[in-house]
């Protein structure tokens, strides 16, 4: 076998790094993907480069190593990883030959593309390695690789090489001790598990690199001593174990079948019965199940939970770019980006962050000059903070400029018809004019934000995720938006309201407060629209009985319940016969059949096992006079 | 509540495509079957909740093993009168086929009697009964034991858009 290793021309022993400059390839999340999906390819280039070494002419999988390669030198290249990008680019040359049948594939092709997909696994492992312990890669040159790869398409060298190389069977042990012997500059190298030949793999290359003399690169031997030798069989093991990739569907499924058990759960823990049994071995074993089944449904929800830090991360090119355009310095300060969402509500939350973050650097900060006159330093702050807060996640996005300017904003608003001439609104009204369509604190358009399209739209967006958006100002030192968003779309806590024999459950984000109003601080308008005094503001009334068509216990306003609601930034009485409780529910579409009724949202399974309509208080809002079906 | 689950055969044979098993049930006066194959389960009447804004037959839904599905009165669809539920009433899960899929809706009927085996020769087609009778719904007619049992195609009679109260009634 030694002789094999003759075929390969001596390997430089200079280490090739990772460039550290590019902010994209330091992007842990960015690189970690492009490790799995690396991997995955590589993979199933292994896979069918065994079914090309047995068919040679099988074309299906020169096409599919041919793509692998091709996808792995596109990312590499995006992430300015060069020696894996000249590597696989080479391949890609060589398979594109064999493609279009100018290249026979031999077992001495298949023994190259088998040395590079080992070459880019060990570059995945040690990129791997660089994530965890931050220190630089350090994997071969790619040089002798090229090369020898290069050679495969001058046809003369193939046809003496083809001799010597081994039956097809036998050829990734050779190849690989060959590796053993000659990059063996990351002898840690987990290798991908996962056909039995990696077995022999492993064994091939331990054996091979077992005596650190063999290795004729210098800087290797240190590496491979300060790895145990456990680490190395168990790292190998648990490479392709880390992560997977689940249908979301089914997640989704889980998700929902957990919530079940979470109340199926509850029922039982508060059956009656179960305590009039005073068994304490029984209660012992129901507050364990309890337990248990909080720690599932915890598990359960994290899988479909991300940091939110990656959502930042986009946010730090557009920084860049904004405050170069804009001749700012600007300064992007993270933190919390460990902090975990619910997929689907980062990706529905990028556009807002954009926008606010384009807003700060835009309207809030000052220009340098301006800043120094301020008494700032030139140099700006814009910060992301997420975080969580009382079963929230708040995401915070400040800077430290001029702050909202409430004389502009009345201003503006007024000129709108949005204020009355001789109203005086509180600052914090004003501030949440930006909200308003239709207005924008920028004075002049500019090529990035200020057309009077925005903040209306985020406070849209973040309301659909079932969140709330504030804003804080202070004149001269800045402006700070919170978005106080739910840890998940999948459940909403909700309070149960009952009217007649019905219940329903209102997202609880959407109500203020909730009183038994006096009689006299209800009045009629032209004898229709009913409205009540809460707190010197005068709100429409809606009576949910009447919206739903059933019948209720009390008539009077007076008897019944009214809950304050917000929805689209008005606020609204809705009345109600009485409060049941409080409850975590998981959400369920009504199905296809009944999806557009106006004011239901959706559905939910009660503590009793019966379904609540969950109320959809914009809808409700909205949804003029019609009246339901039972009269 | 009494449960009874039917398992989907994987192909429905559509040689003749009305011959084959069938759950025979009564509403009012009359006699009706649907094909076993669309059964999913049979349960008694539980708490219905109901929903705004939709046609009368639509009572409402139930939580199907945390399923959320919608429950169509069949005598209210045909225009009988409405009567009391009773031990007896059930209600008889279906899978219906719909645009996007197939989708789990169940039916009210005042009682279930049983599980036909419909041979083609006992199938016989609707009578036309003149003009403005309208018979979408139905598949045919069986006479069974001097008695006639009305063979519902279940799809027509609960499509969708009839369901979203856009449809005849």
């Amino acid at each position: 076998m030694p002789s094999q290793s003759d075929q390969l021309p001596a390997v430089s022993d200079k280490p090739v790094s990772a460039p550290a400059t590019n902010p994209l390839a330091n992007d842990p999340e960015l690189l970690g993907d492009f490790i799995l999906e690396s991997r995955e390819h590589l993979t199933s280039i292994e896979l069918q480069l065994l079914t090309l070494d047995q068919d040679p002419g099988n074309a299906e999988a020169i096409h599919a190593v041919f793509r692998g390669f091709h996808t792995i030198k596109g990312m590499a290249g995006f992430l300015d990883l060069d020696a894996v990008r000249d590597v696989a680019h080479e391949v890609e040359t060589i398979l594109d030959l064999a493609r279009n049948s100018q290249l026979a594939i031999t077992s001495l092709v298949i023994d190259r593309v088998l040395e590079s997909k080992d070459y880019l696994s060990r570059w995945m492992a040690a990129l791997e390695a660089m994530l965890q312990s931050g220190k630089t890669p350090s994997v071969a040159d790619p040089a002798a690789l090229v090369s020898a790869i290069r050679e495969l398409a001058n046809p003369a060298g193939t046809a003496t090489q083809v001799t010597v190389s081994l039956p097809s069977a036998t050829a990734p042990v050779a190849t690989t001790s060959e590796l053993g012997g000659k990059f063996l500059l990351a002898p840690e190298e987990p290798a991908p598990a996962e056909t039995p030949t990696n077995g022999l793999l492993d064994l091939a290359r331990e054996l091979a690199s077992a005596p650190p003399d063999l290795a004729p690169e210098p800087s290797a031997a240190p590496v491979a001593s300060e790895n145990p030798e456990a680490s190395r069989a168990t790292e190998g093991r648990a490479a392709n174990a880390r992560s997977i990739k689940v249908d979301t569907a089914k997640l989704d499924y889980l998700v929902d079948m957990v919530g079940e058990m979470v109340i199926a759960q509850s029922l039982v823990n508060h059956d009656p019965d179960l305590h009039a049994a005073e068994k304490p071995r029984l209660a012992r074993n129901l507050s364990q199940l309890a337990r248990i089944t909080d720690e599932v449904q915890r598990t359960a929800m994290s899988m479909r939970m991300i940091p939110v830090g990656q959502l930042f991360q986009k946010t730090a090119r557009l920084v860049r770019d904004l405050s170069r355009k804009a001749s700012k310095q600007v300064d992007l300060e993270l933190s919390g980006e460990d902090t975990e969402l619910d997929r689907n509500i980062v990706e529905e939350l990028a556009d807002p962050l954009m926008h606010m973050v384009r807003n700060a650097v835009d309207h809030g900060i000052e220009t340098g000059a301006e800043r120094v006159r301020a008494g700032k330093s030139a140099t700006a702050t814009v910060t992301l903070k997420a975080g969580h807060q009382a079963g929230h996640i708040v995401i915070q996005v400040s800077d430290d400029g001029r702050g909202l300017d409430c004389k502009k904003i009345l201003k503006k608003a007024r000129a709108a018809g949005l204020v009355e001439p001789d109203e005086q609104p509180s600052e914090s009204d004003i501030f949440n004019l930006i909200f308003h369509p239709g207005l924008s604190t920028a004075e002049k358009i500019t090529d990035v934000s200020g057309r009077g399209v925005g903040m209306d739209v985020v406070r849209k967006q973040v309301q659909k995720l079932r969140g709330r958006i504030e804003v804080q100002s202070t004149p001269g030192q800045g402006t700070t938006f919170l978005m106080k968003l739910p840890l998940t779309l999948a459940i909403i806590d909700g309070l149960v309201v009952g009217v007649g024999d019905q219940r329903y459950i209102m997202p609880i984000f959407a109500v203020r407060e909730m009183l038994k109003p006096a009689e006299e601080a209800i009045s009629t308008i032209q004898g229709r629209q009913e409205m009540a005094m809460v707190r010197g503001a005068l709100l429409p009334l809606i009576r949910l009985h009447q919206r739903f068509g059933v019948n209720p216990r009390f008539e009077k306003p007076w008897e019944s319940l009214l809950i304050v609601s917000e929805s689209g930034g008005k606020q609204f009485c809705l009345m109600v016969d009485e409060l049941i409780g409080k409850q975590e529910v998981v959400i369920k579409g009504l199905g296809e059949t009944m999806r557009n009724i106006a004011g239901v949202a959706g559905g939910a399974i009660l503590g009793d096992g019966r379904v609540g309509l969950i109320l959809d208080l914009e809808g409700l809002f909205g949804a003029g006079e019609e009246t339901g079906r039972h009269e | 509540m009494e449960t009874m689950t039917v398992n989907e055969p994987a192909n429905l044979q559509k040689v003749d495509q009305r011959a084959g098993k069938y759950l025979t049930f009564g509403l009012g006066n009359e006699e009706f079957a649907i094909q076993v194959l669309r059964v999913r389960e049979i349960m008694g009447v539980q708490q219905i909740t109901a929903v705004p804004q939709t046609p009368g037959y639509v009572k409402g839904v139930i939580n199907l093993r945390g399923k959320v599905i919608p429950v169509v009165d069949l005598r209210l669809k045909f225009g009988l009168p409405e009567i009391e539920y009773t031990q007896r009433t059930c209600i008889i899960v279906v899978q219906i086929e719909s645009g996007s899929g197939k989708v789990q809706i169940g039916v009210i009927v005042d009682a279930v009697s049983e599980v036909l085996t419909l041979q083609s020769g006992e199938i016989e087609n609707t009578p036309d009964f003149g003009s403005g009778v309208a018979t979408p719904y139905l598949l045919g007619m069986a006479k069974i034991k001097g008695k006639v049992k009305i063979l519902l195609d279940i799809d027509k009679v609960l499509a969708v858009e009839d369901v979203e109260g856009l449809g005849s009634f």
